[in-house]
């Protein structure tokens, strides 16, 4: 009997090793997602491949602040974006991580998920780290949230000894690029680089923001509709210049530093992270490429529209360093932070008093911030989510089929109205 | 032993309590991992859920949405494209090698070949496959060179061509499995009838309709049915070909369902997927398998 009771028992201890196995630990000594010491931050992202230039920064913090970054790095971006989702569902929130701004930022903090960092970003600017104008797209119902990772611009790189072979000089007029584009096309090279494998987006968005930069942000906040004449004439234009051969081959899958290196193509409308990419394959720059800011398709516009990226690191209000982590966002914004960021990664930065080794990248960050320029978000993180995906595959298949572009629009536009009714 | 006695109900009511509580981690372990998961998707299916804060209960909402968006149709198409020719391409070719082979001197060297193809992943095939298939790719290359047709065609963007082509990619990394199932059946056939039959004149065509194919009923309708439930959730060598595109054109029923769930954040819509999904992939294989395997069932 006696023996009997006790398989009872043991079968019942062994269920609940099975369930505390599933509860997991109760809690570790600083409880932060893997963070060791109260000086360590965990800090997650999905550019595992940018994990050397992040612990670079974190040796300078360690110095700077005492605080490093216990970096985990994802490299699939809808992986990651499911993972941060479902942290803030456990105890592990994370004290830093890199997130979107637009519609997935709102979506954090119509949940109260996020820390606020209106007064960091007050302190930047007014120490000059930040300019002014980056702090809206930041910003949800007055309060800023996060911080800038990053800055990217988006430019025209192109090979230059093609340009030389073909005696191209730098257009500074819409016309020019296309001039150039007929003399490379009639010289048998293509002229630009174009996939429909994600970036399928970039040329509509070079198209309809050098066209017209007000339609571009209507276009973004759902006050205007992808069906309307401007989009279509923008669309119709795209498929002239499809029809002219100015395109590679959108399926090719080979890298686009390669194309440029190979002189597949002559010109790749990019962001500046390229350059990091150009000089991997030992490319040069200012010697074997180069970039110059792409002309505004409508001479009458009376600012150049740049396009810029930015990405937020971003705090969770419940996470265990959360103080911790507004202090390193707070440095983050600095000069000393910035300089060894962006030459780290080979790229520009949005403080202005970075030092930015690359000379054109420099010279390109001192211009973008002049009067002449009006900067507009990436239609990426400009567009909300959904509305994005459906984009996404139409202009995949717009770019793979060019035709008759109105299909395509409307099914954006269907995706749109879905979504901004629900927004109310 | 100790002197005291116990009625035989007693016992077995305490044998069964004791098997009770040994069965509890199993079914535990069943009931978190597998009933729970299940319970939890098809209850979100009902709902609008973005991951953060409470599911939104929207009653059949997503399953009208669904049907009446023509992209989950062609993921539908697709879908079939990928059961049709998964079955009869990898397994009818498995087969065909397997009857040429099985009782040939050396035959192991034919087969070999196509079962080394199964040891590379799904993903690794497609990408290797991307590279044969793209624009200018090897095929194309290969075409050109021999001045045949087909040079210019573009295997992985025009659809439903970039399917088909698909479909071949997976057919090259499982006919071999598929091979080597079916020659086990075939070596586990007793020789005697066999024998028999071959000495009344049967062979070629006819040995295998009335004897082979018969004898082999068994192992065929395992090997359809993996196949079947395989195809029906095709994902992976999509995934690494073409993502589904160009715009949704090659995506299958997997494909949607994560796009809804983990690239739109839409876990409710993305669960109405995976619910029909499952639904589908049961039935399929449920009324596959009992008529299969149903005593009166002939060939």
């Amino acid at each position: 009997m006696r023996i009997r009771y006790s398989a009872t028992v043991a079968g019942l201890a062994a269920s609940a090793l099975v369930l505390a196995a599933c509860g997991g630990d109760d809690e570790d000594e600083y409880g932060s997602g893997g963070a060791e010491a109260p000086g360590s931050l965990s800090f997650y992202t999905d550019k595992a491949a940018w994990e050397p230039q992040f612990l670079q920064v974190s040796d300078v913090s360690e110095n700077a602040l005492g605080l490093t970054l216990d970096f985990t790095g994802y490299s699939e971006a809808d992986q990651y974006s499911a993972f941060i989702r479902q942290s803030f569902r456990t105890d592990e929130k994370p004290d830093l991580f890199t997130w979107h701004t637009g519609s997935e930022l709102e979506d954090l903090v119509a949940e109260g998920l996020v820390a606020p960092t209106t007064d960091i970003w007050q302190q930047s600017i007014d120490e000059g780290n930040v300019p002014g104008d980056l702090r809206e797209h930041f910003t949800i119902d007055g309060e800023q949230y996060c911080v800038p990772m990053n800055a990217a611009y988006w430019v025209m790189y192109y090979n230059t000894k093609v340009f030389a072979e073909h005696d191209i000089k730098e257009p500074t007029t819409w016309d020019e690029l296309v001039a150039a584009a007929d003399k490379l096309v009639a010289a048998g090279q293509t002229p630009f680089y174009e996939t429909n494998i994600l970036f399928s987006f970039v040329w509509f968005q070079t198209l309809l923001a050098g066209t017209d930069p007000e339609l571009y942000a209507a276009l973004s906040s759902g006050e205007a509709s992808y069906t309307d004449a401007g989009v279509v004439d923008v669309m119709n234009r795209w498929r002239e210049m499809h029809e002219k051969g100015y395109f590679g081959d959108p399926g090719d899958q080979t890298e686009p530093q390669v194309q440029l290196k190979n002189g597949t193509v002559a010109m790749i409308n990019f962001g500046t992270f390229l350059s990091g990419q150009l000089n991997s394959v030992d490319m040069v720059s200012g010697t074997d490429y180069d970039f110059f800011i792409i002309p505004k398709v409508n001479p009458d516009l009376e600012q150049t529209p740049l396009i810029f990226e930015t990405g937020p690191i971003c705090t969770a209000e419940e996470a265990q360093n959360r103080d911790l982590a507004l202090q390193y966002a707070s440095w983050w914004m600095t000069e000393e932070a910035q300089t060894t960021w962006a030459n780290a990664r080979g790229d520009v930065s949005f403080n202005p008093k970075a030092l930015i080794n690359d000379e054109q990248l420099a010279s390109l960050n001192q211009e973008a911030g002049t009067d002449g320029y009006q900067l507009l978000e990436r239609y990426f993180e400009a567009t909300p989510t959904p509305v994005l995906t459906a984009a996404l595959d139409e202009f995949s298949a717009f770019v793979t089929n060019p035709g008759d572009p109105m299909p395509h629009l409307e099914t954006i536009q269907a995706e749109a109205e879905a979504y901004w009714s629900d927004q109310g | 032993m100790t002197g005291t006695s116990v009625a035989p109900r007693e016992r077995g009511a305490s044998y069964q309590w004791s098997a009770r509580a040994f069965g509890l981690p199993a079914v535990l372990v069943v009931a978190v991992l597998l009933y729970l998961p299940f319970v939890w998707t098809s209850v979100i299916s009902f709902t609008e859920y973005n991951g953060l804060g409470s599911p939104e209960w929207v009653g059949l909402a997503n399953y009208r949405e669904m049907f009446d968006d023509p992209n989950f149709l062609t993921s539908l198409r697709n879908t079939l494209l990928w059961v049709v020719g998964t079955i009869t391409i990898p397994v009818g070719l498995g087969l065909l090698i397997a009857v040429m082979t099985y009782d040939m001197r050396f035959g192991v060297w034919f087969r070999l070949p196509f079962l080394i193809t199964y040891a590379v992943s799904p993903v690794a095939v497609g990408v290797v496959w991307s590279f044969v298939l793209q624009n200018g790719g090897g095929l194309s290359q290969v075409l050109e060179a021999f001045g045949l047709p087909g040079a210019e065609n573009r295997w992985l963007l025009d659809e439903p061509m970039n399917t088909l082509v698909m479909i071949g990619a997976w057919a090259w990394q499982q006919t071999g499995v598929n091979a080597l199932l079916f020659v086990i059946g075939l070596q586990s056939i007793p020789k005697e009838p066999l024998e028999a039959a071959k000495m009344d004149g049967a062979a070629g065509w006819r040995l295998f309709r009335h004897m082979l194919w018969p004898m082999l009923r068994p192992l065929t309708t395992v090997v359809v049915g993996l196949a079947l439930v395989a195809s029906l959730k095709t994902f992976d060598i999509v995934m690494a070909m073409t993502e589904g595109g160009p715009g949704r054109s090659s995506e299958t029923l997997a494909l949607t369902m994560y796009r809804e769930a983990f690239v739109n954040s839409a876990y409710g819509m993305g669960s109405a997927v995976a619910l029909f999904l499952s639904v589908v992939t049961f039935i399929a294989a449920i009324t596959y398998l009992r008529r299969q395997l149903s005593p009166r069932h002939e060939w």
